[in-house]
Parts: C-alpha cells; sequence; structure tokens
C-alpha cells in the first residue's frame, strides 16, 4: 500500500494540472459540463496508465455549479489494503466546484 | 443416433451456473443499491447535519451486502447526495480495467429535496 500510496501522491500533481488545463478560469456552463467531465477523465487516466504501473485504474469526477446547494461524498472500498489505494483532488473557482477521485487496485498478474 | 449421457449434462449444467455466479451483474447490483439508499434515506428531507451519516451509510451497507454475494471480486462504491436548489451537477468516470471481466453500475436516487447518486465498480480478482 505504501508503493501505492506513494505513487497516487505523485498523480495528485498531474490530476490536478489536468483540471486546471481543462477548466481554469472558465465559469460553470451548463451545455459544456458534460464535454469537461468526460475531457477531465481521459485526460487523467491517460496520465496515470502513461506510468505503467501494474494498476487497474478508476477516475471519477463530479462538477457543480456554485449555488449554495449542500453537496456531499462518500466512498468505501472492499479490496487489498495491503495493495490498493484511492486518493482525491478537490478543485474550486469562482463558479463551480470540481472533485476528482482516483481508485487504483493492483494487478494480480 | 447421437445420445447425451446423463454425467455430461450435469457437467455443462455445473459449468453455466459457476460463470453466471463470478460475474457482475448489473441488475443484481442495482437492486441492492436501491434497497440500500432506501434504507438510509428514503424519506428523509436533505438536513445539514446528517447528510455526513448518510453517505456513510449507504455506502457501508451497499458494500456489506455486495461482499456477501460471496464473488471474486474486488468492489469501490462511491456516494454523492446533493440538496436540490438549481444548482447543476455532473458527473463522470472512466476506468482503465478488464473489459471481458470488470463491470460498473451507477444508481441515480431523488426525493423531494435532494439527489443521490450511488456508483459501484467492480474488480475480478
Amino acid at each position: 500500500m505504501l508503493d501505492c500510496v506513494v505513487f497516487l501522491a505523485d498523480c495528485l500533481v498531474s490530476v490536478s494540472q489536468c483540471i486546471e488545463v481543462i477548466i481554469g478560469g472558465l465559469d460553470y456552463n451548463q451545455n459544456k459540463v458534460n464535454q469537461w467531465t468526460a475531457s477531465i477523465v481521459e485526460h487523467s487516466l491517460t496520465q496515470l496508465v502513461k506510468q505503467g504501473r501494474p494498476f487497474k485504474f478508476i477516475v471519477n469526477c463530479a462538477i457543480m455549479q456554485k449555488s449554495g446547494a449542500g453537496l456531499h461524498t462518500a466512498n468505501s472500498c472492499y479490496w487489498d489494503t495491503a495493495t490498493d489505494g484511492s486518493c482525491t483532488v478537490r478543485w474550486e473557482n469562482r463558479t463551480m466546484y470540481c472533485v476528482v477521485s482516483v481508485f487504483a487496485v493492483a494487478l494480480t498478474c | 443416433r447421437y445420445c447425451c449421457s446423463p454425467a455430461t449434462i450435469t457437467v455443462l449444467h455445473a459449468f453455466v451456473f459457476v460463470s453466471c455466479q463470478t460475474a457482475f451483474v448489473v441488475d443484481e447490483v442495482s437492486t441492492i443499491i436501491k434497497e440500500s439508499v432506501e434504507g438510509a434515506i428514503g424519506g428523509n428531507a436533505y438536513q445539514h447535519s446528517r447528510v455526513n451519516q448518510w453517505t456513510t451509510n449507504v455506502v457501508e451497507q451497499s458494500l456489506s451486502q455486495l461482499s456477501k454475494l460471496g464473488k471474486p471480486f474486488k468492489y469501490i462504491v462511491t456516494c454523492v447526495i446533493m440538496q436540490k436548489n438549481g444548482a447543476g451537477l455532473q458527473t463522470a468516470s472512466s476506468c482503465f480495467w478488464d473489459n471481458t471481466t470488470d463491470g460498473s453500475c451507477t444508481v441515480r436516487w431523488e426525493n423531494k429535496s435532494m439527489y443521490c447518486i450511488v456508483s459501484v465498480f467492480g474488480l475480478a480478482i
């Protein structure tokens, strides 16, 4: 798990950069948000896979407009705590929140 | 004339039974999630002070029921609860896995005051 956690800590930076590149400086736009979430998950996944590590990955992204509504997220995992891990990036600007979670599950072969 | 012996038929039946038991079955998982959500927040209005407990209950209850299926999977369950006040919410996920064995399922639930979105990812061991 230590190896996985260190790896994911490094990935936090590349995921944050993906978010900044795709929606940094933009205002929430209902017509584009669909494209934005898809781009963020795809680019993040590409960066993770490029590292060539023996993991299966799940990348989850949620973008929410800032309007005073409450939002709460939770996740729970049934896996091998010695080899698998996750990390979450929270990003915001004036008009929206973006939460990206990465789950890495070790390949057994 | 070809005749299948009773022994052969029994073996084929067992094979089909085993592979159904080890696949990620979306309907089965979906039912478990819906019951977990309904049990944790059904009939309640959004309450800031309780939502933390609710999301925890939804994921824990879901995971507990999923692990009881006894299938050779690792599971990841995520839950989002959002108050209804007109804000837009969009979620997406992307997976790098084995398309032949792994699967996911998302359940969207709502009542008058909140949305609840639960996603389950099953990764074959």
